[in-house]
């Protein structure tokens, strides 16, 4: 598990379906299958190209519904064939050998073979813009050994590699289909690119020639919605048939009518993280960082930001990954503890936070719990993306902010210096450097580890483990549970 | 006719008077710390101390309410300060030198300014230097300062032409003195009015930016964040969006009243036709 | 009469020319390279540097300044930083759907508003005509997003007769349109009215007063009937004055409504583009808008010239 990278996406912000109204005719005369749905988001992508574009919205959209890799992570968070039919492993653990499914073609009509696994490995190193195509460095060639088979040749034994083949740097693109990524994606999908109205919402049609089970809507509908309240108004009126993720926790009773609406309660790799600057003063200081952290009640916390959804967590792993241990006891809430670390020093530090739902509600809970120990924090909102990105990720210029790190097993970025913790533990990069190249019992022992130091250390704090929370309209089947990929996947959703 | 005029000055002077106590008095006393989360008494009942229950942080609203207060006659006076400061003397000059260059500029610009209303400015102003208070205030100020200079010149022309001054200009008195000793006193009433209209419309404005995210920083009590933070629980706990939308609304409606109940006090023209 | 009109004219291009150097200036002080922004935190400089020369972001200010505006002359509003594409179309498109939120915000504030006014001025001495008088005062002390958070609850959580948002363009389905912009318009639309009611009781109130009308009334004639004859006219000049300034107000009022109806209009664009730093995007946007309150201004000008014959 090499660094893995930064998209810092939205959180939950992006998981909806929406069903687009197109079922005018459907209730009403019993019909058995509706031929669409809508599904509300919350962040829209800026284009469709997630090789130049950060951000969580356009995996979220295109990834699994419209481009397909090799792989693709199950609800249970295991690798699962998908273009490929099955891989080997060298005994060297250096060396995969994809068998490709036949038949399969983009939805350009182009055939998809071999060549065009090479073309998009090769293309991550060429071409694509972002940060996390880092976690590809470790392939060392791509080629084509016959139509549908492919090697990868690793430098060495990796833990991550395959795994990142299941997030969006796996896909797949046609060798004839990457001149305009931003508006006409290409892939082999079960859905391809309808229409998309700018500023309201993108249509995915149904994929006609796709390979696999045809899917069973004829269309999905992605709605965007800025407001919370407005999103969910639209559930309750009709314009939407789910809310991909809910961003007004306490508004969840409107949906308690068992005979109209299921709301869905699952798991994510969110891990909220109150971010501390460890490269300048005070939190330079690991005690000041541990009195924060005993400073935070972070139920309290979770009950009040976040209607009490979610769960606690004490570092950067979820307990949906395999090297999860419960670290939510490191640091107890002890705001005398706090104050002792402290050795009664005041401090003034500035918060800059996302303006985003979950941040600005976690960051008046958090400002209210330092003040009782000493630490008076100013609250300053920053539009996200573009201006928390600038001024908090890239300069680092912050003592405290709040984001949901919502990448799949991101542990790694805490082991850059350069990344906006400014985290520094020579020791915590030889664990990680190690357990991507050990065993499968030694990546876990060594992350488990891993996890402990940045916990003792109080790299950071971790306020909660964000929810997957989706309401959707009674009948509306193959929602996914746990939102623990890039990808909001579509594949298995009906309406009955 | 008169009575229903003194009618809504006394209502609106009240209504004024009471935002005015409230803030006043809430920095010496608030029933509950507004900011103090306290996840024990989240959404509580109103009663035993928190006489209009709590929001989902524990917060009081009553202490929130009083604070926010606070907060409105901020905006509405660093926002109208400014208008005037700048409007009321551009206003004057204009008005003193109807026919000059300068009195044209003035007033072009004016109508520049005024192109660029204060949702606009403050939401540009707020991606520049980023959204709060002061950020948005300056913006409502700004875009206010047209209707301060309009207002200034109109009532300068009628007072130019009047006897006083035009004896102080036969007396070749010089026309900043004529400005401070004849001009300023004779509009100074016109000026109260649009500043009371003003205020107005600055809580208006301080509102709709809270609720579009550019206005008053978290945590500090504001009535449009309350409004907007208060949303998910309409349903709910409707109490939390009742009062700060009622406080928005009677705070508005009491500078409104004010500003009409002193324009027809004031204008001696109003007064003679009533 | 001509001359003042091209006067007026040749102010209008002035200022929105003088407008736009303002816009572009405090476009320029936006922090953050749009290069830098686009290609994320990782980019080489070269990377920087060539997208930069893409853009043309490398130029002097001067020169940017004239190409985009030299551009904006003949409608090019150039090619967005962040979803590479043309700016024009886009803002073209939510012009039509904020245009109309506004004109239809326009008509419901009149039809509220003139026969409102007009009664409490005609009956301004009974407790009915005091009683909207009082009302207007309450309607305007209400934020439009306030109304339009109430309605969204009434008619559409509650009665579910109207949806709760979104927008259905008028050539996919116009009976969907129209139900989907009622609700923004009666907020756009009352809370103004109520402040026109005002103005139009006030208009009409003076317009009583006039010698004519006196006459009228002397003679025995119905007010009424001599309001109608006479009077509208004199009383639609500071009524149409006023309509000018609020449609500028509209237009802003607009943005907020919406945010909470979900309209993808120009107010929805511009939030976007501030949230996303697409400079030129939000450059194009504020353009547009405060090009559009400095064109509503001539139009009033010219209206107010034509309306009042003691200024022809």
């Amino acid at each position: 598990m090499r660094r893995i990278g930064i998209w810092i996406a939205v959180g939950g912000l992006l998981l909806a379906t929406a069903a687009c109204g197109g079922d005018s005719g459907g209730s009403a005369s019993g019909t058995p299958k509706a031929q669409s749905l809508a599904v509300g988001f919350v962040a829209e992508p800026a284009n469709l190209d997630f090789t130049s574009t950060e951000g969580a919205a356009i995996p979220q959209a295109l990834l699994v519904n419209v481009y397909e890799g090799l792989v693709k992570l199950d609800q249970a968070g295991e690798i699962v064939p998908l273009l490929a039919e099955k891989w080997e492993v060298s005994g060297d653990r250096k060396t995969y050998t994809f068998t490709l499914r036949d038949n399969v073609t983009f939805s350009s009509g182009a055939p998809f073979t071999a060549d065009d696994v090479v073309f998009s490995l090769d293309r991550v190193k060429s071409d694509w813009k972002l940060k996390i195509k880092s976690q590809l460095d470790v392939v060392d060639k791509v080629e084509k050994k016959d139509d549908s088979t492919a090697v990868v040749t690793l430098k060495q034994p990796s833990n991550g590699f395959l795994y990142a083949m299941a997030t969006r740097l796996g896909a797949m693109f046609s060798r004839t289909g990457v001149s305009d990524l931003a508006n006409k994606p290409v892939g082999t999908g079960p859905y391809t690119l309808g229409s998309w109205r700018r500023g309201d919402s993108i249509q995915l049609d149904a994929n006609p020639s796709y390979w696999g089970t045809k899917p069973p809507l004829s269309s999905i509908t992605l709605k965007y919605f800025k407001d919370a309240t407005a999103m969910n108004n639209a559930l309750l009126t009709g314009g939407i048939d789910v809310i991909s993720s809910v961003q007004a926790p306490e508004s969840l009773q409107q949906f308690a009518d068992p005979n109209r609406f299921e709301v869905i309660e699952g798991t994510t790799n969110g891990e909220v993280v109150l971010s501390m600057n460890n490269d300048r003063p005070p939190f330079n200081d690991k005690k000041a960082r541990q009195a924060v952290r005993h400073a935070i009640d972070h139920k309290a916390l979770l009950d009040t930001a976040w209607a009490g959804r979610g769960g606690l967590i004490g570092s950067m792993v979820p307990p949906t990954d395999p090297w999860y241990e419960d670290r939510t006891g490191d640091y107890p809430y002890d705001p005398a503890r706090a104050k002792q670390l402290l050795g009664g020093k005041t401090y003034d530090v500035k918060m800059r936070i996302p303006n985003l739902p979950y941040a600005v509600a976690s960051a008046q809970v958090v400002k209210s719990q330092l003040a009782q120990v000493g630490i008076t924090a100013e609250i300053e909102p920053l539009e996200f993306p573009a201006r928390w990105l600038d001024q908090v990720f890239t300069k680092g210029d912050y003592d405290l902010s709040i984001i949901n790190h919502v990448e799949p097993r991101d542990m790694g970025i805490f082991a850059d210096k350069s990344y906006y913790f400014g985290y520094d533990n020579p020791e915590f990069g030889k664990l990680l450097a190690s357990a991507d190249q050990g065993t499968e019992q030694e990546q876990t022992d060594d992350l488990k580890q891993a996890a402990k130091l940045l916990s003792d250390d109080a790299a950071a704090d971790w306020l909660f483990l964000f929810p997957n929370l989706i309401v959707a309209k009674k009948g509306v089947t193959g929602l996914p549970e746990n939102a623990i990929s890039e990808s909001f996947d579509f594949t298995a959703l009906a309406k009955q | 006719m008169r009575g229903r005029t003194n009618a809504g000055l006394v209502v609106g002077g009240a209504l004024v008077g009471l935002v005015v106590l409230t803030a006043v008095a809430s920095f010496f006393w608030t029933p509950h710390d507004p900011t103090l989360v306290d996840a024990a008494q989240k959404l509580r009942e109103p009663g035993g101390g928190y006489p209009l229950g709590a929001d989902k942080f524990g917060r009081d609203t009553f202490s929130q309410l009083m604070v926010g207060a606070r907060t409105t006659l901020y905006v509405g006076i660093v926002a109208v300060g400014i208008a005037a400061a700048l409007g009321v003397p551009l206003g004057m000059i204009a008005g003193m030198t109807p026919h000059g260059w300068l009195s044209e500029l003035i007033m072009r610009v004016n109508d520049l300014v005024f192109a660029f209303p204060a949702l606009l400015l403050a939401v540009m102003f707020g991606a520049v230097y980023g959204a709060g208070t002061l950020t948005a205030m300056i913006a409502i100020g700004v875009a206010t300062v047209p209707a301060f200079a309009r207002v200034a010149r109109a009532a300068t022309l009628q007072v130019m032409v009047t006897d006083y001054v035009l004896a102080a200009r036969a007396a070749g008195r010089r026309r900043p003195a004529i400005a401070v000793r004849h001009v300023l006193p004779n509009i100074g009433s016109m000026l109260i009015v649009q500043a009371s209209v003003s205020f107005a419309i600055a809580i208006l404005a301080e509102a709709a930016l809270s609720f579009l995210g550019f206005g008053t920083r978290p945590p500090t009590p504001s009535w449009g964040r309350m409004l907007q933070e208060s949303q998910e629980l309409l349903f709910s706990t409707p109490r939390l969006a009742l009062w700060p939308g009622l406080a928005i609304a009677l705070a508005v409606l009491g500078f409104n009243l004010l500003g009409d109940g002193l324009r027809d006090y004031l204008d001696p023209k109003l007064r003679r036709i009533r | 009469m001509t001359l003042y009109l091209l006067k007026r004219l040749a102010v209008l291009m002035a200022s929105t020319a003088v407008a736009a150097v303002v816009v572009f200036a405090f476009m320029a002080l936006l922090p953050g390279d749009p290069a830098e922004i686009a290609l994320g935190v990782n980019a080489t400089p070269e990377a920087v540097a060539a997208l930069r020369e893409q853009f043309g972001t490398d130029r002097a200010p001067v020169v940017q300044f004239l190409d985009w505006f030299g551009g904006l002359v003949q409608g090019d509003f150039g090619t967005s930083y962040v979803t590479s594409s043309p700016i024009g179309p886009q803002i073209g498109d939510r012009l039509g759907v904020t245009a109309v939120l506004v004109l239809g915000g326009m008509a419901v504030a009149l039809a509220v508003a003139v026969p409102l006014g007009t009664f409490a001025a005609v009956h301004h001495r009974d407790p009915l005509g005091a009683a909207i008088s009082a009302a207007s005062q309450v309607g305007i002390a209400i934020p439009a997003f306030l109304a339009g958070i109430l309605f969204v609850f009434v008619f559409a959580v509650q009665a579910q007769v109207l949806p709760s948002g979104g927008y259905v363009p008028f050539a996919e389905d116009p009976g969907e349109w129209l139900r989907g912009l009622l609700l923004p318009w009666a907020s756009l639309g009352l809370v103004q009215g109520a402040v026109l009611t005002r103005y139009v009781r006030s208009a009409v109130l003076d317009v009583m007063r006039e010698d004519y009308l006196r006459t009228a009334r002397a003679k025995g004639r119905g007010s009424t009937g001599a309001l109608w004859r006479h009077g509208l006219r004199n009383a639609s000049v500071p009524v149409v004055t006023v309509l000018g300034l609020q449609l500028a107000t509209l237009l802003i009022g607009a943005v907020v409504v919406e945010r909470v109806f979900v309209i993808p209009g120009l107010g929805d664009l511009l939030l976007n583009g501030v949230a996303g730093r697409d400079l030129l995007l939000v450059q194009g946007v504020v353009m547009v808008l405060v090009a559009a309150v400095l064109l509503i201004n001539f139009a009033v000008d010219v209206a107010y010239h034509l309306l009042d014959p003691r200024l022809r």
